[in-house]
């Protein structure tokens, strides 16, 4: 079991590039815990994924869930607090200056110059992940199924994802 | 700070956001729309105007939900609010997320599980692939974003470069360039 103190540090890392919104950290945290620190296989990660989305909250909750697989309670605790220490303490000194810096438009526009990069690490997440997991026809079917619903109605994704559950017990 | 006659105590603070928290199903903007009723129209706890732009400053850095909870509690009582309300935010979801992350490491053997896990698998990559469309149809405009995009997909996919240097390089070509329009238009 890796050290608390590493753990900390890795994610207190991530909470400082955490940029363009929760989807981000799927590439980040695969590239991590899957591919470098191998805390988890990959089928743990897509699990946690969807576990994730069961519950209330941001999806950067994914955090707690890798956290809990590389140290327990203790390294769920101290991978949630560290990745969410950077974007705190950046508003509570936002809050604190805010009337000056509501006119400094360096910070917006230097973010929505890279949005474009979080798009496409966000769609290689989705490559990177579909092509080491799915396999077969019917997995295919499932993805095809669950893009319509996503992209076209306004289910909640915890809905689908329970529904997935279903599916999947039923044709195993 | 604050401009109504009392002072919001920081129980009642905890206690509001550790609700939105419980309740927040569906993620970002549900619960910032989820947010902005409770705090906005019910408590009037801050303006409209106010509100946005702690939604705006959220967008920066990390999860906006939670931005928008501590800046809420900042505005409210400094940064004792600040953090307060940003833990109470995250607290539910944490335990839940806890819980079942015990859960599943105990029992993930378990063939049932094994199963309906196999069955959501597929469902989740569907959703990543919506998201990059979607975000894709807001963020990319013309060309130059088109390539960086291109640039940050070949680099991890093809060349296993790490996402976060991918980022990092991408911050720092936007960062040069916002500097340059800035100086030269």
């Amino acid at each position: 079991m890796p050290a608390l103190f590493t753990i900390a540090w890795i994610y207190f890392r991530i909470g400082l590039i955490f940029v363009g919104g929760g989807y981000v950290l799927i590439p980040l945290l695969n590239h991590i815990m899957v591919e470098q620190y191998k805390w988890l296989t990959l089928q743990q990660f897509l699990d946690g994924l969807a576990l994730s989305q069961l519950t209330p909250g941001p999806l950067a909750m994914l955090a707690t869930f890798t956290g809990f697989r590389a140290g327990g309670f203790a390294g769920a605790l101290v991978a949630t607090v560290f990745i969410f220490i950077p974007c705190v303490v950046f508003m509570l000194i936002v809050g604190r200056n805010y009337e000056r810096l509501k006119k400094i438009d360096l910070i917006n526009s230097t973010l929505d110059g890279l949005l474009p990069a979080v798009v496409g690490l966000v769609a290689a997440a989705a490559w990177n992940l579909g092509v080491a997991s799915l396999s077969g026809v019917k997995e295919f079917l499932i993805l095809a199924v669950g893009f319509v619903i996503f992209k076209w109605t306004k289910v909640s994704p915890m809905i689908v994802i329970l529904g997935a559950g279903v599916v999947g017990l039923l044709i195993s | 700070m604050n401009n109504s006659a009392q002072k919001v105590s920081l129980t009642n603070i905890f206690l509001t956001f550790a609700k939105i928290g419980l309740t927040g199903f569906g993620g970002g903007m549900a619960i910032v729309a989820l947010i902005e009723r409770i705090c906005v129209k019910e408590k009037r706890w801050l303006g409209n105007e106010e509100f946005m732009h702690g939604l705006a400053f959220g967008q920066i850095l990390g999860p906006f939900s939670l931005n928008t909870c501590t800046f809420i509690g900042h505005y409210l009582r400094g940064i004792r609010g600040g953090i307060i309300a940003a833990v109470a935010f995250i607290l539910p979801s944490f335990l839940l997320v806890t819980t079942l992350s015990w859960l599943y490491f105990t029992y993930h053997k378990l063939p049932q599980l094994q199963a309906a896990l196999k069955g959501t698998n597929p469902v989740v990559i569907g959703l990543i692939v919506v998201v990059a469309i979607d975000m894709g149809r807001k963020q990319i405009k013309g060309a130059n974003s088109f390539l960086m995009a291109l640039l940050a997909f070949t680099a991890t996919v093809f060349f296993k470069l790490n996402a976060a240097w991918v980022l990092l390089a991408a911050a720092a070509w936007s960062l040069g360039v916002s500097i340059y329009r800035r100086r030269y238009s």
